[in-house]
This record gives structure tokens, sequence and C-alpha cells, in this order.
């Protein structure tokens, strides 16, 4: 028996960052069920290929950046592998399969296997282990390499795809890529006007019966996962809160200067539909979450998904590409050393950080409105 | 986890319900030379010299005042002896070999109701400083100094609300004695000229409670306030937020606002010095700890050894394991590299814990040290800035507001020892 000297404090929690990667993992399972049930044997090549990927690379970083140094000696090889995978842990297994199951299920169902390929690939290595792995990522692992295969591939994308929902015929609602315009998504299919907001109808987006990505689409699952993850701790309900909150109030305004512009179309009916259709509620929940790539102060997580609803908006509403979720998060991510600058960053809520949220709210909302009403570029 | 940690373990209800047992005559007992904020000291006495009880026997020297140094026990001055103090250091005791007969010194007199009627708080502040009453909480503040203040004070506090995890030390002072912290509360009371005085405690101590509202009934004056039951509630500012609603700045001292607070154990102390001019020499402490056989509460004279107190609680449990020792609680207390350490006034309990290894892991920044901070600290912040050697940051940081509660460490999912990194970062601060 030897008596320790320590520094206090001498207890603490029980979770760790283990029971964290495993808590997401568990959230992400109802998911993951409900894509390998509608997409069957394209989710499972999906899924196979992202986490084998994803953890193969880790594997090989980790004996990469741990070689022995030189101290004369010869040694043999498993010496050598001994000493590189000495801290190779369960946390080396966990994070990767984390961000491929993310990975997994934000990528479309048609997506050919070497773009998922290339996508892991530069996701984890570009986006995670170049910054030195675990801890030390700047961007999502897996918005950087969903982008990156979507800028990269989106061509080769096979937009009719055998699902569950398609397969059997009274549960088809859209049709099976007969008359559904090239665009594919039920975002993508507004750039041909804002009327196409019907072509799906609520309750279907919210059972996740249309085309889009494998996971995204059901959000009764991804609430399950959401649920759980607010009940056990492990990712912080102020983001998805803020994100989503602040997401569908502008929309709301958004849908207020559209419908008076257009009276096809409802306010509420154009606000449900941006909130199902596309990857908002799995964006929030799963990706602007990550502990890693948020701020870590209250004021300065809300400010983050702030800014990441206000871009997201921007996108949909007049950019280019249809989704916006996997962008935003990104911007949102290179933002947040900016946002927890000691200087001007405070952990608790003062007038001056509330001011700032409002602030940046009302100007971009306004801006958003004035754009819709005199902008002519709006498709009605 | 992400989440604001206020609730820790607590592992009170077993040990709250032991009584206390006496242990108050040790064979030998062991008195600091010098403590914390004491550095030098002088003896009176030389080797072989019969000592009687509460007879001073040396003088502690600090920088803005003098302490005496009492005997506790009466019997013979044996010689100097190395052991471990509270903070950590190896230094001498003065040892005296008790001769089991308690003969008082000629200083000890009782004073009666109508005598200390007609004390003023000159005369107190005289008293306590000759009886080298200090904060018995663990802060080691002498407590004169706080009577001198010129302000005006409207109301006192009285803290028991012992947030510290495992230690009940306070708990059983509050049932066994409570006429003493009555009259010790009425003579604070007299001094300061206020006529208000709150008990705090948590608001879960049911018994306490009950037990209290009885008692003062007979005393308007004094009133009952149980506050919350989080971590660090015993925290001055915090427990004047709850009990209050009066929120403190930073480096504004209690006193500025006309408030007065005093813990349990000081009041008890300060009613012995006023009414018998005795100093300190008994206390109430708590043994407890994963590591030891049976738990137990004492009250014990101030200089027994740790380990005859160990042995009282049938030695360490599991004797295979490394065990922890500390002295004062698992949260904030300091830890002792040996068992051959001093019961001194200001320790409230020996917690012995079996070590555990935490394996540090990579800081994933989740953010549960900023959001438990009581202080509104970025801990994790200090901690890269520390790692970076970055001077201008840590003091943009302010880690000098840090009052070392140690929840950053408790609440870290990652297991890093955040409080030591800011400890170094006080230390670049201070430069």
């Amino acid at each position: 028996m030897i008596f320790v000297k320590k520094t206090s404090p001498y207890i603490s929690i029980k979770a760790d960052v283990k029971t964290m990667m495993l808590d997401v993992l568990i959230a992400l399972l109802p998911t993951l069920i409900f894509a390998f049930v509608v997409y069957q044997l394209n989710a499972l090549y999906i899924f196979l290929i992202s986490i084998s990927t994803m953890i193969l690379s880790e594997f090989v970083f980790v004996g990469v950046t741990h070689i022995m140094p030189y101290d004369g000696n010869k040694h043999s090889f498993k010496e050598k592998f001994k000493f590189a995978y000495k801290t190779y842990n369960i946390n080396n297994v966990l994070g990767p399969l984390v961000s491929g199951v993310i990975y997994t299920l934000i990528m479309p169902a048609g997506a050919p296997l070497y773009a998922v390929f290339v996508g892991a690939l530069f996701g984890i290595v570009i986006g995670k282990l170049v910054f030195g792995g675990l801890g030390h990522n700047i961007f999502n692992p897996a918005a950087a390499g969903m982008l990156f295969a979507k800028l990269c591939f989106s061509s080769q994308y096979n937009n009719n795809i055998e699902s569950f929902y398609f397969t059997i015929p009274g549960l088809s609602s859209g049709g099976s890529g007969g008359d559904i315009a090239v665009g594919g998504t039920a975002l993508g299919n507004l750039t041909n006007g804002y009327e196409h907001i019907y072509d799906y109808s609520l309750l279907d987006m919210f059972l996740g019966k249309m085309p889009g990505t494998l996971g995204e689409a059901f959000t009764i699952t991804i609430l399950i996962g959401a649920i759980y993850l607010i009940v056990r701790r492990s990712a912080d309900f102020r983001i998805m809160l803020t994100y989503i909150v602040s997401f569908a109030l502008m929309m709301l305004f958004a849908g207020i200067c559209i419908s008076s512009l257009n009276n096809k179309i409802g306010i509420f009916d154009f606000l449900g539909f941006e909130l199902l259709a596309g990857g908002l509620f799995f964006g929030a929940v799963f990706m602007l979450t990550d502990p890693v790539t948020s701020p870590i102060n209250l004021p300065g997580r809300m400010l983050y998904a702030l800014i990441a609803a206000i871009i997201t908006v921007y996108i949909r509403l007049f950019g280019s590409y249809p989704e916006g979720v996997g962008f935003s998060i990104l911007i949102a991510n290179m933002m947040v050393p900016v946002i927890e600058y000691p200087k001007w960053s405070n952990p608790k809520f003062t007038i001056k950080n509330v001011s700032l949220m409002v602030g940046l709210f009302v100007v971009f909302t306004s801006i958003m409105v004035l754009v819709i009403m005199f902008g002519d570029k709006i498709a009605l | 986890m992400i989440a604001k940690v206020r609730h820790i373990v607590d592992k009170k209800r077993l040990m709250a319900n032991l009584p206390t047992e006496r242990y108050v005559d040790p064979k030998y007992v062991y008195i600091a030379t010098n403590n914390a904020r004491c550095d030098k000291s002088e003896l009176y006495i030389k080797v072989g010299d019969h000592v009687n009880c509460f007879q001073v026997i040396g003088m502690r020297f600090a920088k803005y005042f003098v302490q005496p140094i009492h005997a506790t026990v009466s019997g013979t001055f044996v010689g100097l002896e190395k052991h471990y103090h509270r903070n950590g250091k190896l230094i001498d005791f003065i040892k005296i070999e008790n001769d089991f007969k308690d003969t008082f010194d000629s200083s000890v007199k009782k004073r009666s109701d109508e005598e200390i009627k007609k004390l003023t708080k000159e005369e107190m502040t005289e008293i306590l400083k000759d009886c080298a009453l200090v904060g018995l909480g663990g802060s080691s503040f002498p407590t004169y100094v706080k009577f001198q203040t010129n302000e005006k004070i409207n109301v006192i506090l009285i803290n028991a609300i012992e947030c510290e995890p495992y230690i009940t030390s306070d708990q059983r002072i509050m049932r066994e004695y409570p006429n003493r912290i009555i009259n010790g509360i009425l003579y604070a009371l007299q001094a300061f000229q206020c006529n208000k005085a709150y008990i705090c405690i948590k608001s879960k101590y049911k018994q306490l409670k009950e037990i209290y509202t009885e008692v003062l009934k007979p005393y308007p004056q004094i009133q009952l306030k149980c506050v919350g039951n989080f971590y660090p509630q015993g925290w001055e500012k915090a427990m004047i937020k709850s009990a209050l609603h009066i929120t403190l700045k930073d480096n504004e001292l209690p006193m500025q606002k006309g408030i007065m607070n005093f813990n349990v154990s000081t009041i008890v102390g300060l009613y012995k010095a006023i009414k018998y001019n005795i100093p300190v020499v008994k206390r109430n402490i708590t043994v407890t700890g994963d590591g030891i056989m049976y738990p137990k509460n004492f009250r014990v004279r101030v200089g027994t050894p740790v380990k005859e107190l160990i042995q009282l609680c049938g030695g360490y449990k599991d004797p295979e394991k490394n065990k922890v020792i500390i002295l004062g609680g698992p949260m904030m207390g300091a830890s002792i590299p040996s068992d051959d350490c001093i019961i001194t006034k200001t320790v409230t309990s020996v917690i012995i814990l079996n070590d555990v290894e935490n394996k540090e892991e990579q800081c994933i920044r989740c953010g549960s040290c900023v959001m438990s901070c009581p202080c509104h600290l970025q801990p994790v912040l200090i901690m890269n800035a520390v790692k970076a050697k970055d001077k201008e940051r840590i003091k943009t940081l302010n880690p000098l507001k840090c009052i070392e509660c140690g929840l950053c460490t408790y609440s870290c999912t990652s297991k890093i020892h955040v409080l030591d990194f800011v400890r170094k970062a006080k230390i670049f601060a201070k430069l």
C-alpha cells in the first residue's frame, strides 16, 4: 500500500469520451436501421465502404504519427508496430465509426461507390486527421466528405433508386421516378418554382417517403435519437433548438413574403416543407452539435447555431445549390475560433451577447425580406 | 457529458446519523510550530518543562499579525518532531506527553452573563486575539481581524452548509451543541450591535431543520435559512446570494455590504473564547472514505495524530490498494503523502480513498468545465493558453478569479486535471 500524493479534487464524474461516442452511436441506430430497411443493399454498401475507409484511415494515421524515434538500435517490425500502436485505443475506433455512420446517412442512395470512398477518405483525412485527430479538427469530417463527394461527382449520382417505399405500389406517393424532374430531391425541385412544395405531402415527408439521402428524411427516428441524446446529455440541446427555431422564424418571414407575391403558396405549407425536406433535423441533431467543432461557451454556441441557420436559409433561398445544411455547418465551424476569442467572448449571457444575436438575426432577416420582395431572380 | 454540474456525489447520509465518538485523551499531542499563514515561530518553553492545558507555549509570526500557540493538554514538553501538516509540508511539531490530569492554566476564567453583557467589540477582539481563534472551516483566517472592521454590519450569516461531500463534522456540531452555537451567535450580535442572524443549512437536512425551528423559538433575532443543495453553496458569495439575494462583485468583501459570515465551528470557538477565555482545543472531525474499515465521527483533541484515529476506525480496508489521504474535503482538501499527519485546528475531516488511476484523454471541447465554473471562467481556454505559454491570453482570461472549487476537473469528460493548469495560470498571471 502506497500513499499517493495528488492534487484536489480527488473524485470525478463517471461519464467519459467513450460513453459519449457510444451514446451518439446508439442515437444514430434507429435512423441507420430505417435506412437499411428503406434503401436495402445500397445503404449497406455505402455504410460498409464509409466506415471501413474511415476506421482504416485512422489506423494508418496512428501508425504513421507514432514512428519509433531513432536510438541507434535495430528494431524488428513487431517492436515498431507495438510502439506505434501503444496509444491506439477504443476512441480511435469509435471516433471514425461515428463519423462514418453520419457520413453514410447523409450520402444520397444513388451515389456511386467510388464517390462514397473518395468522399469518406477526404472527410476523415482532410477534415480530421491532418489537424491531429480526435479533438483537434476544425471541420465536421462527415460534412466535409459529403460535400467533397457532392461537388466532385454529383453528375454521376443515380437519381432513380429502388427503395422500400417505391417498390411497394400502395405506399408510393411520388411515383418511382416517372414524372419527377431530374433534380431528384424535394428541395432540388424548388429551383423550378415554389409550387413544387406540393409535390410531397407533409406527412409523407415526415415519414421519409421522398427521395433524398439515406438517413436525413426520417424525421421520427432522428427525433428519437435527439431525445436520447438530450436525456443522456451527450449533445447540447441549445444548439439544436437555436438552429431549428431561428431557421423556422426566418423561413416564416420568407413564407409570408413569398405567399404575398404568389397566392398559390400557403405560409405554413412552405414552412413545413422547408423544415422537413432536406437534412435540417439531421444536421441540427447530429452534425452541428459535434462538441469538437462547436464553441465551448453557451452564448457562443447559440451564436454559432444562429450563424449556421442564417447561412442555411440564404443558401436555400438564393443559392444555386438546393441544400444548404452541409455548407452552413462547415462555414459555422470556421467561425468557431472567432466566436470564442477570449477578448470578446463571455461565458455569461450579457446584454452585449444577446443584443449581438438579436441584431444579427434582425439584420439578416430584413436583408432576406428585401431580396425576396425586390430582387427579381426568385423563382415564383 | 455536456451539462452544468452542480449536484455532485454526497455520501453523507450514513455519516450524519453516526453519533460522535469522543477521543480527547491521546498519549501524545503534537502542536504545529507554524502553519500556512505564519512561517516563523518562537517557543517559550524548554524540553522537560511541565505545561498546563491552554497555556501559551510560544508565538507564531505572520506578516501582519502574531498568533499565540496554546498547549492543548497538560503534561510534559518532550521535544520537537517532524510530521506532516495540513498544508502538505513536513514541519516541526511540539510534542507534549499527556499526564491525563487536565490542569488548567491561570488564564482560564468563567465570565458571568453580566460581565459578557458589558463587553464591547474592542474587548472581544482582544479576547479573540489572545485565544488565537481562526476560521475553522478551513480558511484559518484570524477571526479577530474580522472583528476589527469599521463597516456597519447589518446581518450575520452562519455557514453550516458544508457543501463538500463526505464531511459531516459541522452537522454533528449543529446537532450536539445547539446551546453553544446560539450563545456564540448572541455574542457576535452583541459585538456588532446588529439584530439579525441567519444560520444557513442545506435544504435537504430535514432533521436539522426540525431541531433548529424548535431550539430557535425563544430567539427571534436568529433565523434558519435553508439554501440550495448544490456545490459550491458553501462559498461565501454563493451563500450570500442564496440567503440574502445580494450579488457581490469581484474583489468586494461581504463586510462592505454589511454582511459578516462565520463558520459554525468558529462560532462554537467564539463562544468558548468569550465565555471561558479558552482557545480551541477540541474539534469535531469525520474520518471516512471508501478506504477505511468503519467510518466514524470523532470529537478529538487538537494535535491528535491521524494514525491513531485510523486504528480506532479499524484500519484500512483493502490494504493491497493504494490510498489517497485527504485532510479536508475531497474537492478542495489537501492530500498528504503519508498517514503520519496531525489534526490541527482547521482540519474538518480525514478522508481515505482508494486510488483510482484515471486515464487522461484528448479534450473534446464538451464545455462542461465552462458551464460548471461558478466564477464564470473558461478553464479549458486557460488550459490551452498555459500549454501554449501565452501570457497575454492568460491575463485576458483572468484566472485569479478562480476559487479552486474543483468543479472543472470533477466535470471533465476527458478526465483531464484542468484545475492543475488553472493553478499554473494563476502563477503566470501574478508574474
